[in-house]
């Protein structure tokens, strides 16, 4: 099985068509990665479909960085499964 | 507000006008969440004359405007001043999958559900249905002013 980090990059990687490789943990999409609001709404919608899990719009201030946002997805999926 | 839209109402909340307004009435609306509209499709279609001679089909761009039109319906319906003679959004990105052909004497029943929204953005899933059979679906993304 493909590693979580490893997938979610590669959904943020093709969302804001950027090479996986320029996508360090740390980068900061605004910023660094030029990703803007419609973006990250998509970004956020994604992870939410591919995981089957639920993010709260209210969330999507906290996607500010490759490592941030696998958090925020493991939080929600954390509570998924109880 | 009643749940369902006359084209008098509709034109109150959308910019568009002939040739161009391609809803005819909401059957069912829950604002900023779902929206179903119906298109009755005429052989006088302007596009028809062209889209294509002796053999009228509905062009795949003019499904997802649409799709288009019913969504901003939804997003616009609960707004008390909506009345606009200007676009107050702009589709962004899409993805569409068109399965089915849409003709002269058609009607199309337009399902449209809000995925997700914030302040300016919101992600919109969309299908164009033509008794009962899919026609076409696809995921829209826009900006929107609100």
């Amino acid at each position: 099985m493909q590693d979580l980090n490893t997938e979610i990059r590669d959904i943020i990687a093709v969302i804001i068509e950027k090479k996986p490789e320029e996508i360090t943990g740390d980068a900061r999409f605004f910023e660094d990665l030029g990703v803007d609001s419609m973006m990250a709404l998509e970004i956020l919608a994604a992870i939410e479909k591919k995981y089957k899990i639920s993010i709260p719009e209210e969330k999507l201030a906290q996607l500010t960085t490759l490592n941030q946002t696998i958090a925020v997805a493991k939080e929600y999926m954390s509570q998924t499964n109880g | 507000m009643d749940n369902v839209l006359d084209i008098e109402k509709i034109q109150e909340l959308l910019p568009q006008r002939f040739p161009f307004l391609l809803i005819d009435r909401i059957v069912e609306l829950a604002p900023a969440q779902k929206v179903v509209a119906v298109k009755n499709v005429s052989i006088n279609e302007g596009f028809f004359s062209g889209h294509f001679p002796g053999r009228p089909v509905m062009p795949g761009a003019m499904l997802i405007e649409a799709m288009i039109q019913a969504s901003m319906v939804m997003f616009y319906s609960g707004q008390v001043s909506a009345a606009c003679r200007k676009p107050l959004y702009s589709l962004s990105s899409m993805k569409a999958k068109f399965v089915h052909p849409v003709l002269a004497g058609n009607q199309v029943r337009i399902t449209a559900n809000a995925i997700k929204s914030e302040s300016s953005v919101a992600i919109v899933a969309a299908e164009a249905s033509v008794e009962g059979k899919e026609a076409a679906r696809a995921e829209l993304i826009f900006r929107l002013e609100l």
